[in-house]
């Protein structure tokens, strides 16, 4: 029963994750997060709602954070991916995850990837953000366990400002 | 007690470098080879007889490895409850009929997902549709369509349509109360649909394996699901295990089993492969379990000085298409009501009424916060007709320690009037209460303060009723814990570890917590019923106090001395006569092997609340105990309302509480915060739409959950924890769920006291705040004119 091949052509797309190159052989309806998730296994990017509402696939596409659900595997032939897995240097954390763990800024764990790499594009475009810059940021990042208010305290203390409780 | 360097400190979470590199280990995140991928068929109709399947085009399908039905079940079963009175209820895919959008009727599996969509395109059902019904009071009338045949017990007294169960309780004489009375009054409240939110979509992979199913789901505990799992496919317990994955987030909707848990077991069982379930979010808007709207009508009689004499409530609660939780949360809801103040003559009945809907969870207070918006509200009504400030009209009932509840439960160490009276403090309520209404302020925004009381139990009696943990000493002197406990992210890892590290004197980084494998690991409660800390904490203490008085024993022999002479430090038994007489525990446990037949010291430990209750109280009576552990609390919520467009925002949260002793403040404050957070939602922006049983809002863009635009201000005290540092040492009580509650009444005495509006319908959406902003000024014009 042939019908159920999908009528367009696989290609093969190349991408760097993480510093690593990758290849991947996909069909335009595959999405970044699929490639990331089930073929190069890098589980860290989580898939929340397949439909860009929550958050939880943010990656780093050439340094711009982009929903992983929504961006289409094609057109990330010859570019540069970022996950969570790329943000720690082996064992040593580096001082956003160290204040995600100081500040309480993770609970289930499940948004956490997505803030994190969402975050990781703010302090890389703007090293001291105020917290209107760090909400504005993080608009797109659902969370239901923190409140979200150990994750502002975490973006503060990893850009060096005293947390503290804003409104 | 002696100085603690583990317990009371907000250590870092355990599993905190895995959730912050990736590594955390989700169901969704398990690859086996070879997986198929599952898909369950709901039904498009409210309710509908089957008149036929045809799975026959499916199946025949290339890729497509199996499709089930209920034929292919063996018939058994299952429901939230399982009781004489309330027995399971639920077959795992629908039989004869479908009595709810979204109820499942097939399932398949396939090589890939496109394949499995096909093959549900290809199954053919034959609905006959049948009238359906929606709101519980014409559900509840003699003639309306049939949801589920109406309890037995209810219909011999009471001619009632589809009532699903009933809770009927009480003491004193409320008539006798309402005569003695000098002000009495009626009100009813209104509370709307709303979901969990959990961002980790429901996820399972079972694989049939050498006759044994093993099985990785999205859960609120491990011993729960295998109990449900294995019922319904009829196998032994030890057939079935459920492995530790993380869960992403849970808040209640986790817990019950799932027809795709069923599903992923069965098909992996007839393809001798392992099989995937992820629910899409369309599919968890619309066709998995909410939470409960409650209508609740309240009649409260108190005396000049605002002494309830008497209260009688009626609920009713629109509990879906089956029981689910429903018999529950009208039981819980008197017990959130008899808690936090004292009511001499108090009258208690409460319907859940089966519709059409979806089948009801429970959702993080589990009917607390739509109990205490009722009684908080109406008693701030009380208060000011009665010429009584708020918080007077709180202490002048609450509480006291000590108190014998009437079901014989003892209210034991209890801050409920310390938690007003801070509160009060903290926040300056009387200050700043009524300010704006006495003289409205230049400009649209009106700022008003509110206070809301609430009381939560924690690990009252539920399958599996128990914790156990097991210490093993390494022979280097570090430990691994096993424990039933599954981390949802309230941080059971990370507290246990505190504990086991506390009892033991070494480091949390000598302790591997191996949590939440029923084959593995000892049975738990699970992270609900919010009795992890104190249940399987309590077993942690007891099991390595169980290893440190091994260690002591063999240690005192070894060191000639006393095991009363000697302390714990530092992986060291030290004598505290002659500090130079140590050794350490690897020495100890090589003497242990060497002298006493090879016991390497392993510690063991078990806990469960009330061990002299034998049974659970009774849903439908309330007959029984219902726990030994009540945590309370004192909230004041700060809004700003903006009366032109009667858009409100909670500015403030402060939360006093007795949480007994916590045993990592930074994770209560976590559980705070985010407690404020989903009360938020609750109050201004979430509600699931539906119409004639189906879901309008099937996403995050039309459910609006709070962003980090709607964070609130979150601030936190807790009182009489030094008492928990005197006799028993670190008692902690609940902190999981009972805090969207208070906080919820409390946005709605802010509302009022801000505009005079009082609202009896959740949310208080702008419409709602606007009408009654009009309302007041029709009145106005009106006693103008007079």
């Amino acid at each position: 029963m042939n019908e159920l091949r999908p009528p367009a052509k696989p290609r093969v797309i190349t991408l760097t994750v993480n510093g690593e190159y990758h290849e991947a052989t996909v069909r335009p309806r595959h999405m970044l997060v699929e490639v990331l998730r089930e073929m190069i296994g890098l589980t860290g990017t989580k898939d929340g709602c397949a439909s860009g509402t929550c958050g939880s696939c943010t990656v780093l596409l050439d340094d711009r954070p982009v929903l992983a659900c929504l961006t289409l595997a094609l057109e990330c032939d010859g570019r540069n991916v970022r996950t969570v897995e790329g943000l720690a240097d082996g064992e040593n954390l580096n001082t956003l995850q160290e204040a995600f763990l100081d500040q309480g800024g993770t609970q289930c764990g499940f948004c956490t990837p997505g803030v994190l790499m969402s975050a990781t594009a703010l302090l890389e475009a703007n090293a001291k953000p105020s917290p209107a810059e760090i909400k504005k940021a993080l608009e797109g990042n659902l969370c239901r366990c923190t409140g979200y208010n150990g994750i502002v305290d975490a973006v503060l203390q990893a850009s060096g400002q005293s947390p503290g409780q804003v409104e | 007690m002696n100085e603690l360097n583990y317990v009371g400190k907000s250590a870092r979470r355990k599993d905190g470098p895995d959730k912050v590199t990736g590594r955390a280990v989700f169901t969704q995140d398990v690859k086996l080879p070879g997986t198929l991928h599952g898909r369950v068929l709901r039904s498009p109709h409210p309710h509908a007889k089957i008149r036929a399947i045809d799975t026959s085009k499916a199946a025949a399908l290339d890729g497509v490895k199996a499709v089930i039905t209920v034929a292919d079940t063996k018939g058994i079963k299952h429901g939230f409850v399982d009781t004489p009175r309330y027995p399971a209820d639920q077959e795992v895919l629908a039989r004869d009929r479908v009595v709810h959008v979204g109820e499942e009727v097939a399932a398949v599996a396939a090589v890939d997902a496109l394949t499995a969509q096909r093959a549900m395109d290809l199954i053919e059902v034959d609905y006959e549709p049948l009238p359906a019904v929606f709101d519980p009071f014409k559900a509840m009338k003699p003639g309306a369509p049939e949801v589920q045949v109406s309890h037995p017990k209810i219909t011999a007294h009471e001619d009632l349509a589809n009532i699903g169960g009933k809770t009927a309780t009480g003491w004193g004489d409320v008539e006798e109360g309402f005569a003695e009375s000098d002000y009495v009054r009626e009100d009813r409240y209104e509370s709307h649909l709303r979901t969990h939110g959990y961002l980790e979509p429901q996820a399972t992979l079972a694989h049939w394996e050498s006759d044994k199913l093993n099985v990785w789901t999205s859960s609120m505990g491990a011993f729960v699901k295998r109990a449900k799992l294995a019922a319904v496919l009829d196998l032994p317990y030890s057939s079935v295990r459920i492995h530790k994955t993380y869960t992403g987030g849970t808040f209640g909707g986790k817990i019950d089993l799932f027809s795709h848990e069923y599903c992923a077991a069965r098909l992996s069982m007839l393809t001798g492969r392992p099989v995937r379930m992820v629910a899409s979010r369309e599919e968890i808007f619309s066709a998995f379990r909410h939470g409960q709207p409650l209508v609740v009508e309240v009649k409260t009689g108190v005396k000049k000085d605002g002494t309830i004499v008497a209260q009688r409530l009626r609920v009713i609660n629109n509990s879906g298409a089956h029981r689910g939780s429903g018999v529950v949360v009208i039981f819980l809801g008197w017990g959130f009501t008899m808690v936090p103040y004292r009511i001499p003559n108090l009258q208690y009945e409460a319907y859940s009424v089966y519709t059409n809907h979806t089948v009801r969870a429970p959702q993080r207070g589990h009917g607390c916060p739509q109990i205490r918006f009722a009684i908080e509200s109406q008693l701030d009504d009380i208060a000011e007709a009665i010429g009584v400030d708020p918080i007077t009209i709180r202490l002048r009932n609450a509480r006291d320690s000590w108190e014998e509840l009437p079901n014989k439960d003892n209210t034991h160490q209890a801050g409920l009037k310390e938690c007003i009276t801070v509160a009060a403090e903290k926040s300056d309520l009387l200050a700043h209460y009524g300010n704006d209404r006495r003289s409205p302020p230049e400009g649209r925004i009106r700022r008003g303060v509110g206070i809301g009381v609430s009381s939560y139990m924690g690990g009252t009696l539920i399958y599996p009723n128990g914790s156990g943990v097991i210490v093993k000493m390494n022979d280097d002197g570090s430990a691994i814990v096993l424990t039933g406990a599954l981390d949802v992210g309230q941080g059971a890892e990370t507290v246990i570890s505190q504990i086991v590290a506390e009892e033991l004197s070494i480091d949390m980084d000598d302790i591997k917590i191996i949590a939440a494998d029923t084959d593995v690991t000892p049975q738990d409660i699970g992270s609900w019923i919010s009795g992890l800390t104190y249940v399987t904490g309590n077993a942690a203490r007891q099991a390595a106090g169980n290893a440190r008085e091994k260690l002591l024993a063999v240690a005192a022999e070894r060191m000639n001395t006393a095991v009363d002479d000697l302390r714990l430090k530092n992986k060291e038994v030290i004598s505290v006569a002659n500090p130079d007489n140590r050794l350490s525990y690897a020495k100890v446990i090589e003497t242990s092997i060497a002298t006493r037949r090879g016991d390497t010291i392993i510690g063991e430990g078990f806990w469960r609340t009330m061990r002299d209750e034998p049974n659970h109280p009774s849903l439908a009576t309330t007959k029984g105990r219902w726990t030994e552990n009540y945590a309370f609390s004192a909230q004041v919520a700060k809004v700003e309302v903006d009366i032109e467009t009667g858009e409100a925002r909670l500015v403030k949260a402060l939360t006093v509480h007795d949480c007994g002793f916590p045993i990592n403040p930074g994770l209560v404050k976590g559980q705070v915060d985010g407690q404020i957070s989903m009360a938020l939602g609750h109050a201004f922006m979430e509600e699931v739409i539906t119409k004639d049983g189906y879901t309008l809002n099937p996403n995050w863009l039309d459910y609006r959950m709070p962003t980090i635009h709607n964070i609130a201000l979150s601030e936190e005290a807790h009182v009489i924890t030094e008492e928990y540092k005197v006799g028993e040492p670190y008692r902690t009580k609940e902190v999981g769920e009972g805090l969207v509650s208070g906080i919820l009444a409390a946005i709605a005495n802010a509302i009022y006291d801000a505009t005079g509006v009082r609202l009896h319908t959740t949310p208080f959406s702008p419409d709602r705040i606007l009408q009654g902003i009009k309302d007041l000024e029709r009145l106005e014009a009106k006693g103008a004119a007079e």
